[in-house]
């Protein structure tokens, strides 16, 4: 269980370049009238580390520097205009890749895959279910003001994205977990007129048969060279390697202790680790817990009993009580609630 | 954040200064319990006011007749509230009267605020008509857009609602226009030249329309243009004739290397329900399949 221990990175981990994001950032600042120094406000950056070649950025300074333009422009359009340019962005062979993939599926493994470098912020997970291709995303290094923007900005990208390359319009259908924004225009506009609020989940989904489409500037043998040379420090970041981690585990009854031992590191250090993204270990499983009964409903169309026994739950009660705990609704409003997005 | 102006902060203090240093030089000081509290804090306060209202004023507007005489006017309301402030700490013999004059700088200073006002009310006329056509009845400056200097979604909410508040079955006519194929200028040009594509087209719009109808930026490369007093058949007509006219634009980029080819698809539909379901409605109609581009040749040549 314990033999793939990934190495993962913290919100305060220097590892992205800052040629990549912090320069895309800079440029667009600029380019509305900010200037350098304002964008730069709160972080021990300058102008001339941006440009370096050999400078490192860490996901909190990424956050301050989206933040800083984000009251800064006190634009509504910010986001998706930011998200519009970041996929492929200028990354080197990981952009060259992304821009060689054949099709959308070969382009959304890329970006799950390397996401470290492609979205640090937003964990992007990609599932098949009922016919449908459904691209979520969960936290990695996310502020609660912050995080309506960088879902609006990493939606914008993977759309804007496969837009670009497929030249087509996807039929991409949008869910939030947020109540229906102000500024529902620039969703309208940038992303679609397929949107829902007030959902479980942050998701972009579409039909299946898209995910193999051919893209017309797809070549495989330039995105398997280009990906080739990539090598990454990290393969996803703290948050994001726990998801997974209890999804993959949930029916065991993981714990702290058994979570911590498979990332290789102490109890105390990996608790510490996640009071630092303002989380602690029992809000990342009822999450988990959540989405799984979520997929279970909608996937499999499971009855309460059943997902309480797939979850470990003694009875039914204990498990209707705890959705209640974890969402506020009873497995009926639930079903409810996700019918509509079937 | 407008700029603090160094030049005006410092005349101000020099006036401030050496009118106190006049006063405090040729005046016999009140003992402390002489002074009159109400009065230092009421006439101090006065001229601290126009004092920041004149440096607001100097550091907000162009320079210019309008710029000098309200900033002018109000230094010298300031004056001679200071003088009269001053006048509480320190007496001056009777048998000297320029403490007088400074007081009645007042009433002097006020006579040339209201002739500024009058000049910035012809000026606001000439302005008004250069903003005809980006804003109608009332001004949100929170509400404009900085790169088209066009109004956004929400003041377009608040007229629609307004015109279908004051004009009872007479509407207007709503039109959406949609530029195809802009996100590949952003590509393949940068975002700076979509930016000069957008003001480009929004000058366009304003050319192409009435004096009495409202270009607004919706988002993006959207554009919702209210045409009031409108049949549906005329604004069809408006909205085929826009369409020609973004189509027939030679817009090149800034290097002058490349011509960008436009075409724009648009939704025509009557402004009498909830403004933001019946947008709702036409950008689903703008995105419909049959209408949008979905194979459309790119837009560069």
């Amino acid at each position: 269980m314990t033999s793939t221990i990934q190495r993962y990175y913290l919100t305060t981990t220097p590892f992205i370049p800052a040629r990549h994001q912090a320069a895309l950032l800079l440029e667009y600042a600029l380019s509305r009238d900010m200037t350098a120094q304002n964008l730069l406000r709160g972080t021990k950056l300058s102008e001339q580390h941006i440009l370096a070649p050999s400078t490192l950025v860490s996901p909190s300074d990424y956050l301050q520097l989206l933040s800083n333009l984000q009251s800064g422009l006190a634009a509504a359009d910010t986001s998706f205009m930011l998200g519009q340019q970041l996929l492929p962005g200028h990354y080197g062979n990981l952009s060259h890749a992304m821009l060689q993939a054949g099709n959308l599926r070969q382009a959304l493994n890329i970006l799950v895959a390397y996401q470290s470098w492609l979205s640090p912020l937003l964990a992007p997970h990609l599932v098949e279910h009922s016919g449908h291709a459904v691209l979520y995303w969960t936290d990695s290094c996310v502020t609660p003001r912050l995080r309506g923007f960088i879902v609006e900005m990493m939606m914008a990208a993977v759309g804007g994205m496969s837009r670009w390359l497929s030249e087509t319009k996807l039929p991409w259908r949008y869910r939030f977990n947020r109540t229906r924004p102000a500024h529902i225009e620039q969703y309208a506009v940038h992303l679609g007129p397929d949107l829902h609020f007030n959902d479980h989940l942050d998701a972009m989904s579409l039909p299946l048969e898209w995910l193999e489409r051919p893209w017309p500037r797809g070549s495989e043998i330039a995105m398997s060279a280009a990906l080739a040379g990539i090598e990454m420090e990290y393969g996803s970041s703290l948050l994001a390697g726990l998801y997974d981690y209890l999804h993959e585990h949930i029916r065991t009854g993981p714990t702290l202790e058994k979570a911590s031992a498979a990332f290789g590191v102490s109890p105390a250090t990996f608790k510490r680790h996640l009071a630092l993204h303002g989380t602690h270990f029992q809000a990342e499983l009822d999450q988990v817990r959540i989405h799984v009964t979520l997929q279970l409903i909608q996937e499999h169309g499971y009855s309460n009993d059943q997902i309480a026994a797939y979850l470990g739950f003694h009875d039914v009660n204990n498990f209707r009580r705890s959705l209640k705990r974890w969402t506020g609704l009873t497995p009926s409003m639930l079903r409810l609630q996700t019918q509509g997005f079937q | 954040m407008p700029q603090l102006n160094h030049t005006a902060l410092f005349s101000i203090f020099a006036l401030l200064l050496t009118t106190s240093l006049l006063y405090a030089s040729l005046g016999q000081a009140h003992p402390m319990s002489a002074w009159k509290w109400m009065d230092i804090v009421g006439e101090g306060g006065t001229a601290a006011m126009a004092a920041l209202w004149a440096l607001l004023i100097v550091s907000s507007r162009p320079g210019g007749r309008v710029t000098m005489l309200l900033a002018g006017g109000l230094v010298t309301i300031m004056l001679g509230a200071w003088a009269d402030c001053l006048d509480e700490f320190f007496a001056i013999p009777s048998t000297q009267y320029w403490d007088n004059w400074l007081e009645a700088l007042m009433p002097v200073g006020m006579l040339i605020v209201t002739i500024g006002l009058y000049y910035w009310r012809q000026e606001q006329v000439v302005l008004n008509e250069h903003m005809q056509k980006r804003e109608r009845l009332f001004r949100d400056h929170r509400s404009f857009d900085r790169i088209t200097q066009l109004a956004d979604a929400s003041y377009l909410y608040r007229q629609i609602r307004m015109q279908q508040e004051n004009h009872l079955g007479d509407e207007g006519m709503l039109v959406l226009l949609d530029l195809d194929n802009f996100h590949q200028v952003n590509r393949e040009y940068g975002q700076r030249e979509g930016d000069r594509l957008l003001q480009a087209v929004s000058h366009l719009l304003l050319l192409n329309l009435r004096p009495q109808d409202l270009v607004c930026r919706y988002a993006g490369d959207r554009f919702a243009i209210l045409l009031p007093d409108m049949e549906e058949i005329q604004a069809r007509w408006t909205a085929a004739h826009l369409q020609q006219a973004i189509a027939t634009l030679a817009h090149h980029t800034r290097d002058g290397k490349h011509r960008i080819n436009l075409s724009a698809r648009t939704a025509c539909a009557r402004a009498d329900e909830d403004p933001e379901q019946l947008l709702a409605k036409m950008n689903a109609r703008l995105e419909a399949p049959s209408q949008a581009a979905m194979h459309a040749t790119p837009a560069v040549s």
